[in-house]
């Protein structure tokens, strides 16, 4: 939005490709400020993990963005051009995926793998290089590290592989992290843990992070803004406080009556609610919005209009009709 | 017991089956060794023929003859060939080393060019390169070896004269050092060729699928995320995770490889194992035709522990038990 601004996304577009009528995101934008947790939350297929492969250039061969600029500190981010790109891949972005028993390869040792990306990105030795991974393993918390660093990932736990793709994301000390859904797999005590690791790490190397999750209660701990979305539109955007004190649009709303939250009052607090319907097809949107068919607001303007973003209060939301609601107190 | 010591007792069985199941179906074939002589001989005399039989063992009961042939089996004894006039040992040794040749260069060259094809299809799925080797596999994989062989000799032999019909060297000629290596290397062109073409098909087929499945894995876009280059995610995070089942699949092929031989060796005159084969088989040498037979099943199964060990040693996730 203003010049300081670590990265902008701006009317982002993806469709699959040869396909003009579909998209996977239809006009998305957002920014990351330096040094902030930015949480994009949503269901599964609402566009989170295409958003950040298509900021990395790692959009997979059948989707192509179709237009939106991708600023990196207020140039754009060359996201066609791989050779370009793999400058920035590891280096300035790490990224953090969801299946940490499948991140590894299963034929290189823990080392050889978090050392490859130093290597890749610093002219330094091999032996220099072993002397950073030890020190990298230690600080994400894997126990004897100079010992891990020769085993192969099939001897770790899941929890410890991630650490070990958190050690090789942040190993060059990028400026952005992307942590896409990085506890979903993990069981709740071990993400717990991964959590104040990437909160400690965040701390001390200043680093932005955009974290990708439909775990509210992660976005209460974690972030300081928060983005909704919703079949590949951006549907609300708030300050983390914002957002859980007054969330102004009906799928926002319908999210928080579905989780647990730690503010809430437990005794006597109302039952969880489920959000009725699913997400659409993205072959085969509604009309006007696209949460109308599962919106209890919905009204005869939504069949037609698609909801513009705009607004209210502190609060930036693509809804006719926003504002509180009874039940969600 | 270790993993080595129950593979090799394994091993021993393996043989030991091989070679009786060779004795009984060699005892079922019309006529023997002795038939064979007195027909060259051209006589038919009950005499001739029961002195023939008692001079092999031929007259033994059959359980006799088996027990008398393990024995000596036993004992890398192989026995005399009444045909050749020679040891059997003697007869098979002097052919592996022409054999050895023939089919190492062409399961070298199936396996190195099998590689490169395969991944360079699976990198350019559904583009003109890909769809260029695939045609190119579907052929070499639908066409008779022996025919692409004779063609070749039509085509390099015959109609250019590039390289010889037959034979494993220059016989006027006694080349000596290098000239010798390249006379023969000359020759083994296009047997080697005409061996290794089907499996090079299969195993472009085999690596370039390998090579797609492991490239749409998690742990590859983990290496683009962390800014690998397209080559060395094809060479190094993928070929060595998609390589397993090609060398499971190539150590399988081993034994076909040396059926193949015997047809190569045959086309090409090649003076191996394989073309010993084939004449045993029409002279009705038993004795020498079943010596090949237990030695090559060994050499087989020799060689697939040994790629089966190879395999435990470059696949970290295999732990021999
Ligand atoms: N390779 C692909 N080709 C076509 N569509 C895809 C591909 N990958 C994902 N999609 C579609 O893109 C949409 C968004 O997916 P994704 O970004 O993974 O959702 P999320 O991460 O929010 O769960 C989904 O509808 C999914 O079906
Ligand atoms: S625009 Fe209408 S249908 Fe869409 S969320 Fe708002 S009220 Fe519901
Ligand atoms: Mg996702």
């Amino acid at each position: 939005m203003n010049g300081t601004n670590l990265l902008d996304i701006r009317d982002l577009r993806v469709s699959p490709r040869g396909m003009t009528e579909t998209a996977i995101l239809r006009g998305v934008t957002f920014s990351v400020a330096p040094g902030e947790t930015l949480a994009v939350v949503g269901e599964s297929g609402c566009g989170k993990s295409m958003a950040s492969l298509a900021v990395m250039g790692l959009l997979p061969p059948g989707l192509e963005r179709r237009s939106g600029d991708i600023l990196f500190r207020g140039e754009p981010l060359p996201v066609d051009d791989n050779t370009a790109m793999r400058k920035v891949r590891g280096r300035r972005i790490g990224m953090v995926f969801q299946e940490p028993m499948a991140a590894l390869n299963p034929v290189y040792t823990i080392g050889h793998q978090v050392a490859e990306v130093i290597l890749e990105h610093e002219d330094i030795s091999a032996a220099e290089a072993r002397l950073r991974v030890v020190e990298l393993l230690r600080e994400v918390g894997l126990p004897s590290p100079d010992r891990i660093i020769d085993e192969y990932p099939h001897r770790l736990s899941g929890g410890q592989r991630q650490r070990v793709v958190i050690a090789m994301a942040l190993a060059c000390k990028p400026d952005l992290l992307i942590a896409d859904e990085p506890t979903t797999a993990l069981d709740v005590t071990v993400q717990a843990q991964i959590m104040r690791l990437l909160k400690r790490a965040q701390n001390e190397l200043g680093i932005a992070i955009i974290l990708i999750t439909h775990n509210l209660g992660l976005v209460a701990q974690m972030a300081d803004r928060v983005v909704v979305m919703y079949a590949g539109h951006k549907v609300e955007e708030a300050s983390v406080q914002t957002l859980f004190a007054s969330p102004q649009h009906p799928y926002t709303q319908g999210l928080l009556r579905a989780t647990p939250r730690p503010g809430r009052r437990r005794a006597g607090g109302k039952p969880l609610e489920e959000i009725p319907g699913m997400v659409p097809a993205i072959t085969d949107p509604p009309s006007g919005c696209r949460f109308r068919p599962r919106c209890p607001r919905a009204t005869r303007e939504c069949e037609t209009v698609h909801p513009a973003v705009r607004q209210v209060g502190d609060t930036i939301v693509a809804c006719h009709h926003p504002g509180r609601l009874e039940a969600v107190q | 017991m270790s993993y080595l010591g129950k593979r090799l007792v394994h091993v021993v069985l393996t043989v030991l089956g091989i070679a009786i199941i060779n004795f009984f179906l060699l005892q079922l074939a019309p006529g023997d060794a002795a038939d064979v002589l007195a027909g060259e001989a051209g006589t038919a005399d009950p005499e001739y023929l029961a002195n023939l039989r008692r001079e092999f063992g031929l007259d033994q009961p059959m359980l006799h003859q088996l027990w008398a042939f393990l024995q000596r089996l036993f004992m890398f004894d192989f026995g005399y060939s009444y045909r050749h006039n020679m040891p059997v040992s003697t007869l098979i040794f002097e052919r592996i080393p022409a054999t050895l040749i023939l089919v190492g260069s062409s399961i070298a060259m199936a396996l190195v060019f099998g590689i490169l094809l395969g991944v360079v299809a699976a990198r350019t799925a559904g583009r003109l390169p890909d769809k260029l080797i695939s045609l190119a596999s579907l052929l070499f994989y639908a066409t008779p070896p022996f025919w692409i062989g004779l063609m070749m000799i039509v085509v390099f032999s015959v109609k250019l004269g590039w390289t010889p019909t037959g034979g494993m060297s220059d016989i006027i000629s006694n080349k000596t050092g290098l000239a010798y290596v390249l006379d023969v290397m000359r020759h083994l062109a296009l047997p080697a060729i005409t061996q290794a073409v089907f499996y090079l098909a299969i195993y472009t087929r085999l690596v370039r699928a390998g090579m797609l499945e492991v490239l749409s894995l998690e742990y590859i876009r983990v290496a683009r995320a962390k800014g690998i280059s397209e080559n060395r995610i094809a060479y190094h995070h993928a070929l060595r995770n998609a390589i397993f089942p090609l060398i499971t699949v190539a150590g399988t092929n081993l034994g076909a490889f040396l059926g193949g031989a015997v047809l190569t060796e045959t086309v090409f005159s090649w003076p191996g194992v394989g073309r010993l084969m084939f004449d045993a088989m029409f002279q009705r040498d038993l004795n020498l035709l079943l010596s090949i037979l237990v030695l090559s099943s060994i050499f087989v199964v020799l060689v697939n522990l040994a790629v089966d060990l190879l395999y435990a040693l470059i696949n970290p996730t295999v732990e021999l038990r």
